[in-house]
């Protein structure tokens, strides 16, 4: 598992990051690191820099980490979270364009193969690229 | 000017107190144009750097504006949220030496940071925003000369607030509103009339 | 990784082909265990419907979840390559005992 890249699911909303995060462990399993964040510091519908950042820590792995957005302020706000990791780490973060909950599954199933970060991304992107 | 961690840390308090107790003004401000959480955001924010403040002002001020920078993007939240925090973080990464704090090292560092707040927030002078009142405040500081200057740019940057209540918004929740934004102060223009100031009549009372 | 298009007229080292009794068709689930036992193989390996083809590249979850392959379709499998006849018979197996955990994919 360290050594397989890890999936961050961002989404304006708690419930749905949550719910694409237990779909994903349901269908792939948990040999792949994971964690999902959703909603502003504020409490409501929007994202927070610091709750990406956690998430990206509890899933970080050497393999690198794809970041799975929803809308356009997940990305800003991952795009900010980045910028607060250790230097070292931010070449191995991406942010993907895809669809959360296909794409997470789709990235998360390549990843599980021990597949390296750009095919993890490719395959998160997939369905967006076509 | 010398900042000592005793000094560090009565500017950052300043600047928070400022902040802290303008809130309700500041998320009346953004009710009118905006989603009524500027002062509410901003308040999370200082209140989160005054809960480590021991820890920031015990470093080198261009470390503690760094600091205050990093805390700020990841507490306050919203756009106002990477916003300010560029602009402390960014201004500390440019002070390379802290205890030579000349006015030109100043200057440039707010130049930088201006800078990355216009790429950040994709905006310039004239869109009714931070940048509003944070350029002009710069011209001013560039003409200061003296402690006694530092009053004008407290003046400058009220009155640049002031400037923003008849323009339209180009950014942000308020470029929604289009013609209905006129009228209103600019609640980041507000804000950052504040910060301002407060570090201005900071200053004023040591230099 | 090779997700070769097979070349007409080529001879493909192994096949095997399956009936998909599992309920609810190659729905997600099921895709994914069949992709990722693909991908422990070296070898191109091809899933299709019929036994000419198409051709799909088994080691692509998002192509092997387009299939929609509906409940009780016969499944082909095709490889090429060192472990093909490992691949294709692996990969029947797996259809054979409606996608029964395998145990080792981790917790």
């Amino acid at each position: 598992m360290g050594k397989n890249v890890g999936i961050v699911i961002v989404s304006h909303s708690p419930d749905v990051a949550k719910g694409a995060a237990d779909m994903v462990r349901q269908m792939v399993g948990t040999n792949v690191p994971l964690a999902w964040c959703g909603g502003n510091p504020a409490g409501g519908l929007g994202t927070s820099v610091e709750a990406i950042v956690k998430a990206l820590e509890l899933a970080w792995s050497d393999a690198g980490v794809v970041i799975m957005v929803d809308m356009g302020g997940a990305e800003t706000n991952s795009e900010m979270a980045i910028e607060m990791m250790p230097e070292r780490r931010r070449p191995k973060i991406i942010v993907c364009n895809g669809p959360i909950v296909e794409g997470s599954v789709m990235a998360a199933t390549e990843s599980s193969s021990g597949a390296t970060l750009d095919r993890v991304r490719r395959a998160a992107e997939e369905l967006y690229s076509r | 000017m010398n900042f000592d961690q005793r000094t560090t840390r009565e500017m950052i308090q300043a600047i928070a107190d400022t902040v802290i107790g303008s809130a309700g003004e500041l998320t009346e401000l953004d009710r009118a144009i905006g989603d009524a959480d500027h002062g509410v955001n901003l308040e999370r924010g200082f209140k989160a750097v005054l809960a480590k403040i021991d820890a920031i002002s015990a470093r080198p001020i261009n470390d503690a504006l760094n600091e205050v920078g990093r805390t700020l993007i990841l507490t306050v939240g919203g756009a106002s949220g990477p916003l300010y925090g560029k602009l402390f973080a960014t201004i500390g990464q440019h002070l390379t030496d802290p205890d030579e704090l000349t006015k030109e090292r100043v200057v440039n560092a707010c130049e930088q940071a201006i800078s990355v707040l216009k790429t950040l927030g994709r905006s310039d002078v004239g869109h009714k925003t931070m940048l509003d009142v944070l350029v002009p405040a710069l011209d001013q500081l560039r003409a200061a000369d003296g402690a006694s200057s530092l009053s004008n740019i407290g003046e400058r940057a009220h009155a640049a607030a002031l400037e923003t209540v008849p323009m339209i918004a180009r950014r942000g929740r308020a470029s929604f509103l289009g013609e209905r934004s006129r009228g209103h102060m600019d609640p980041g223009a507000r804000s950052s009339e504040l910060i301002v100031t407060a570090v201005c009549r900071f200053l004023e009372a040591r230099l | 990784m090779t997700s070769g298009r097979i070349k007409v007229g080529s001879v493909l080292r192994a096949r095997s082909q399956v009936v998909l009794t599992h309920e609810g068709g190659l729905h997600a689930r099921p895709a994914i265990k069949l992709t990722q036992l693909a991908k422990r193989f070296d070898s191109a390996v091809w899933i299709a419907l019929a036994e000419r083809g198409p051709w799909i590249d088994a080691k692509s979850i998002a192509r092997v979840m387009a299939m929609k392959t509906p409940h009780m379709a016969t499944l082909y499998f095709a490889a090429e390559g060192e472990d093909a006849d490992e691949a294709t018979s692996a990969l029947a197996r797996l259809v054979e005992s409606d996608f029964a955990d395998g145990g080792d994919e981790g917790g």
